[in-house]
């Protein structure tokens, strides 16, 4: 009788259901949480840009790493928090890390093109990040748009990049997830975004957002998976962290944005090695040092195709590339990120023995 | 009770909605994969541009007539602080330009004292050694000067002994110049 009874209504677990009624609760009425950083102090910063050190929590490898993410985003994707953070992770396992966050571009910025950005920021911060460090050389990792940047800079510059590192990054533009036609459109430019950038200057963070969101349309399972799981204050707060991330963009120069689409996703000129950067042409092979590329199986933003092609453009003899089970932006949300890469660069960063 | 399940409403709307999350996506990508989509989105875009270049501009205008700075005057005022900026960076890279030639040239001096200093050594090693070969050398010297007044000294004695035994010698003869006579 009593089975028929359990069977017929169900049993819910009301601890469970109030623990997660109030924690929806708090999402709904809490400001968005606080992203508190890693240990840092600025080096260098130019304009918005600021370039930090995060000093490593005891200094077992002698060649510290310098980070790139993509210009999309905000610093504090590959810093989201203890526990989670990408830095933190690193600082913990003895690298110095050196983490250069672009800023948000405004509307004086609206004529910084890839050059820039490349040359005028990323190679002098890598040049401080030397110099500040007194090593000789330094291990550069990239992620996303970030590992696109990293490799042309790797590709031109004549600083000391003992290892290159990319994450989930586009080098083939000719395909990707777009629909096939949308590109095509952008390819033969019956698409053109050159006039939109023109009239926007730097593209508002709005819009940037927009563009993210017809690019990863699929937001209402992550609102439904919060509920589904918001009695876990873990994942609630993961997922905040997630949610803070995803809809904070930061807004793109014009002239960055067209030089992009122009450059990139039209003439896919990178892969085909037309690619002119600050007067130095990018040769992707002029990239000797180790590699180590990795894509995610689970990536519904750039396809592991996209980073492949990288592996027989360049000239290096050690080159590794792996697929990590798991999405686009759990690889840096759950600072696996570092160890993943911790595991191929720890014997190629002179450990020092202490 | 521990045994019992528990009912989840969420479970099985999680499920279906992941199913229809990915239906939806997939919907949109073929509404957006053809021709016709490519050609409105061009065309959306640039009307879209166009009524904000029409909207800047009459901003643009109506602040001049109300003398009133627009967001554009803020940001030329803002580029010049990030000239300054890079003017800074410039003349920062000058000055590791500077320390680093000031070091190299204070190594390269360390590194001509340093030389200069083996070459003393060096010299001072070579002259106490030429100094304890010129001792040596005076040593023999007295060595030699004594041995020859030594060889002097017996050449004089065998002389004199020599001269003592040349009188005797005459004598002698004499005794057997005088003896053969008396035979």
């Amino acid at each position: 009788m009593k089975a028929l009874g359990t069977n017929l209504f169900p049993i819910l677990n009301l601890e469970k259901e109030t623990k997660r009624w109030n924690q929806l609760y708090k999402i709904i009425t809490e400001p968005k949480p606080d992203i508190v950083p890693t240990p840092r102090q600025s080096v260098w910063k130019k304009n918005k840009a600021t370039l930090w050190y995060h000093p490593a929590k005891a200094k077992r490898h002698a060649i510290p790493v310098f980070l790139v993410y993509s210009l999309l985003n905000k610093a504090y994707i590959l810093d989201i928090g203890e526990g989670s953070s990408v830095v933190g992770r690193l600082t913990e396992r003895g690298y110095d890390v050196y983490l250069l966050d672009w800023g948000s571009p405004g509307l004086e910025d609206s004529d910084i093109t890839l050059d820039h950005y490349i040359i005028d920021y990323l190679e002098n911060a890598l040049k401080r990040a030397l110099r500040h460090s007194g090593a000789k050389e330094i291990s550069l990792a990239g992620y996303c748009l970030g590992g696109t940047i990293a490799a042309i800079l790797a590709s031109i510059t004549e600083l000391p990049i003992k290892n290159l590192s990319l994450a989930a990054v586009p080098i083939d533009f000719s395909i990707g997830i777009f629909p096939d036609k949308l590109l095509e459109g952008l390819q033969n430019g019956q698409l053109s975004l050159d006039r939109f950038a023109d009239a926007h200057g730097t593209i508002p963070t709005e819009i940037m957002h927009l563009i993210y969101r017809m690019v990863s349309p699929g937001f209402a399972s992550s609102k439904i998976n919060l509920i589904t799981r918001a009695h876990d204050e873990k994942y609630v707060e993961k997922w905040r962290r997630m949610d803070k991330w995803t809809n904070d963009s930061a807004a793109f120069a014009g002239a960055a944005f067209k030089q992009m689409f122009n450059d990139l996703y039209q003439d896919n000129k990178l892969l085909k090695g037309e690619l002119v950067i600050g007067g130095r042409k990018v040769d992707l092979k002029n990239i000797n040092c180790p590699l180590f590329v990795f894509s995610c199986s689970r990536d519904t933003i750039i396809l592991d195709k996209q980073s492949l092609p990288l592996m027989d453009l360049v000239s290096s003899k050690d080159k590794t590339y792996e697929v990590f089970e798991g999405g686009h932006v759990s690889l840096v949300l759950t600072g696996v990120f570092a160890e993943v890469w911790d595991k191929w660069l720890s014997a190629r960063s002179n450990g020092i023995n202490n | 009770m521990s045994n019992e399940k528990n009912f989840d409403p969420f479970f099985g709307f999680n499920q279906l909605s992941e199913m229809w999350d990915k239906q939806i996506t997939g919907l949109l990508y073929n509404l957006t994969d053809n021709k016709e989509f490519v050609r409105t989105a061009s065309f959306g875009i640039n009307s879209y541009s166009f009524y904000l270049e029409r909207l800047r501009k009459n901003q643009e205008l109506i602040a001049t007539l109300m003398n009133i700075p627009t967001k554009k005057d803020v940001a030329n005022a803002a580029k010049q602080s990030i000239q300054t900026e890079e003017k800074i960076d410039i003349l920062e890279e000058e000055i590791w330009k500077l320390q680093d030639s000031v070091s190299s040239i204070t190594k390269e001096n360390v590194g001509m004292f340093e030389e200069i200093l083996n070459i003393v050594m060096q010299m001072k090693n070579e002259f106490q050694k030429m100094a304890q070969e010129v001792a040596e050398a005076q040593k023999m010297n007295d060595d030699l000067q004594e041995l020859r007044k030594e060889i002097e000294r017996g050449l004089i004695e065998i002389e004199q002994e020599k001269q003592k035994k040349e009188p005797k010698k005459k004598q002698d003869k004499d005794l057997v110049l005088t003896g053969i006579n008396t035979i």
